[in-house]
């Protein structure tokens, strides 16, 4: 069944994802050995994407699909995030209101088996702060489209210095504009120009290990 | 003795012309394909009232014209804040409204048209763009959405048209919503005859107009504008059929406004920014299916009607080059963000003039001696066939710093005489 499912997700057969994970349930296969199958098509779209054979298009696709199929499940987002493989506060800094890119990254990081705590746009510093404290984050993304927000991630990484959480936690930022040069100016530990990335540079945190 | 001002208008215009055919001109002209808040920064002016004095805000793009040395007048890149307030827009935040006096404007993407509503759309676009889209996207428009008007046609009789029509505009929703738009048409007309005011001075002076007649492609205004970047990928793969209804619809659309501005405005200079087509966004084939067909027949179309279609390939196009290649040779001004530079001139170099593509990030934090040497490696690439035209990649960014900006002027002096 597996990798049956796994296929039909790798090559964006929605219905036959869905029709697969319903028989799946009906058989009494277990729910977390159908979001293992998922989670490992995932994987595999993501190679695809970073070999340039998959672009934005399939990630957008497949992410939606596996939401589908956690429906499909009878589970919603937060009955998966209780395997999460770990706790990622995510949202578009002060004074930046985009979110196309910041809402990308959160259902491809939400599919890769990250718990997401997606703080929205506009967010101050303090929020970030708030939202690792509450939920015992250890990975944050700041997401931003314009040049004139870099100011806003710099103060945001700043906050985390001075509540003294800075060493704590890993501070990435991402969004149209962003570079590894200004990672490094910023003080930030990563940055990611699409959302594998921001997959990448999360699971390589958590492995304890450069991106 | 100096040329006149109509002496330079007439080799600016010249050279603009020539470069886009492919003739070799005299020197490299720096033209900024648009400016929004750089000239109000350079000024001291705040962000917010770039937005709200119109006059001011266009007196700063002339002053920014002469003082830094560009050969045609940039296209203003802002809009008309007092016409947003009219509307009541949600389509976009600014300065003076919710956002803060020192930070541009901003657009929200959004889906102002669900993937369920397509058949409702297609069936009844002018209908549906009336009574559900404006209503989603002003809130001062509300009342198209609170009366339930039928289709319009009823009214195709004086009978209805008096005895119906008549009481219905006058009632309040409707009044309400028309006077909206009558306030949003007066701030506008502010605007455009403070464009005009300084256009017409400019061109006195010898300054041809930049581009002009913004005309967005199909898949764009479906996906940038409708569905949502998000909505409209889902529906390549779920509704690819409707989608394409829908491209067919703009292309229609886009079209005929292309022909109207370029009739009302004079300027045969069609500005068509490119958002969704870009390297990285979809496959090949998707691009082959949704993107270029309706593309392709819009540039074509504004070149038939004599036009010269200027599209602003945003994001990076080198996957893309070989599509370009398709239009042709010499009818073309493609301007460029992020391309591979060597690449273009590889593929395309034959068939289309070069335009911008001098880093954002060099313009905002580099030094004017790593803009010239940037400007130089340009002007040797295209020494050949001299057909390039220096600018950064979508115009002048707003956070550039000025001694940047004149680097690229100096430059051109510099190396860039044939």
């Amino acid at each position: 069944m597996s990798d049956k499912l796994s296929s039909a997700l790798v090559e964006m057969r929605e219905d036959d994802v869905l029709t697969q994970v319903r028989v799946a349930k009906e058989a009494g296969t277990p729910a977390t050995e159908v979001i293992a199958a998922l989670q490992d098509a995932m994987r595999t779209i993501g190679d695809k994407y970073e070999t340039g054979e998959y672009f934005l298009s399939e990630l957008i696709f497949s992410a939606e699909i596996f939401k589908r199929a956690l429906a499909e499940l009878g589970l919603d987002q937060a009955a998966a995030d209780t395997d999460a493989k770990a706790t990622f506060v995510l949202g578009t800094v002060h004074t930046d209101i985009h979110d196309i890119g910041k809402n990308i990254v959160a259902s491809v990081l939400s599919a890769n088996g990250f718990k997401v705590i997606d703080l929205g746009v506009d967010v101050p510093a303090e929020k970030f702060i708030a939202a690792v404290k509450e939920n015992d984050a250890r990975l944050v993304g700041l997401s931003c489209l314009l040049t004139t927000a870099f100011d806003a991630m710099k103060s945001t990484i700043e906050a985390f210095d001075n509540a003294g959480l800075r060493d704590m936690v890993s501070i990435f930022i991402g969004g149209g504009p962003v570079t590894a040069h200004l990672a490094e100016q910023l003080g930030a530990d990563g940055a990611g120009i699409s959302a594998q990335e921001a997959v990448n540079l999360a699971q390589a945190a958590i492995e304890g290990r450069a991106a | 003795m100096s040329p006149t001002g109509e002496e330079l208008y007439r080799q600016r215009e010249q050279r603009f012309n020539d470069i886009v055919a492919l003739k070799k001109p005299d020197r490299a002209p720096v033209v900024p394909l648009g400016v929004g808040y750089f000239v109000d920064l350079w000024k001291g002016y705040s962000y917010k009232d770039a937005g709200y004095n119109h006059p001011q805000h266009y007196e700063a793009i002339r002053d920014a014209t002469i003082e830094f040395g560009w050969d045609l007048t940039p296209m203003n890149t802002l809009f008309a804040a007092d016409g947003y307030e009219a509307i009541g827009t949600t389509q976009l935040r600014w300065p003076g409204g919710e956002l803060p006096d020192d930070t541009g404007f901003q657009f929200v993407e959004g889906e102002y048209m669900r993937a369920e509503e397509y058949d409702e759309f297609l069936a009844d676009p002018n209908g549906f763009t009336l009574r559900k889209i404006f209503p989603r996207i002003a809130t001062n428009l509300a009342g198209f959405e609170q009366v339930p008007i039928p289709p319009l046609y009823f009214m195709a009789n004086t009978y209805y048209l008096l005895n119906v029509g008549g009481p219905l505009l006058g009632a309040p929703p409707l009044r309400k919503a028309l006077e909206a738009l009558l306030a949003m048409s007066d701030a506008v007309g502010g605007y455009f005859a403070a464009d005009a005011a300084t256009g017409a001075e400019l061109a006195a002076l010898g300054y041809p107009r930049s581009v002009a007649a913004p005309i967005i492609p199909p898949f764009d205004m479906v996906s940038d504008m409708l569905r949502s970047l998000r909505g409209s990928t889902l529906d390549m793969y779920r509704h690819p059929e409707k989608l394409l209804g829908a491209i067919d619809l703009m292309e229609k659309a886009q079209i005929g406004l292309a022909l109207m501005l370029i009739q009302l405005t004079g300027n045969p200079r069609v500005f068509i920014p490119m958002h969704r087509g870009a390297g990285g966004f979809m496959s090949d084939e998707q691009f082959e299916k949704f993107y270029w067909p309706s593309f392709k027949r819009l540039v074509l179309a504004i070149i038939e009607a004599g036009g010269v279609p200027c599209p602003l390939f945003e994001g990076d196009y080198t996957p893309r080059l070989k599509y370009l290649a398709e239009f042709p040779a010499g009818k073309v001004a493609g301007h460029f963000d992020k391309v591979d530079r060597l690449k273009f001139k590889e593929v395309l170099g034959d068939k289309m003039c070069f335009w911008g593509n001098v880093p954002l990030s060099l313009m905002c934090t580099g030094k004017p001696q790593q803009v010239k040497d940037d400007v130089k490696e340009l002007i040797e690439l295209f020494s050949d066939t001299g057909t390039l035209m220096l600018d950064s990649v979508t115009g002048i960014p707003d956070e550039a710093k000025p001694e940047n900006v004149m680097a690229l002027r100096e430059a051109a002096d510099e190396y860039g005489v044939f």
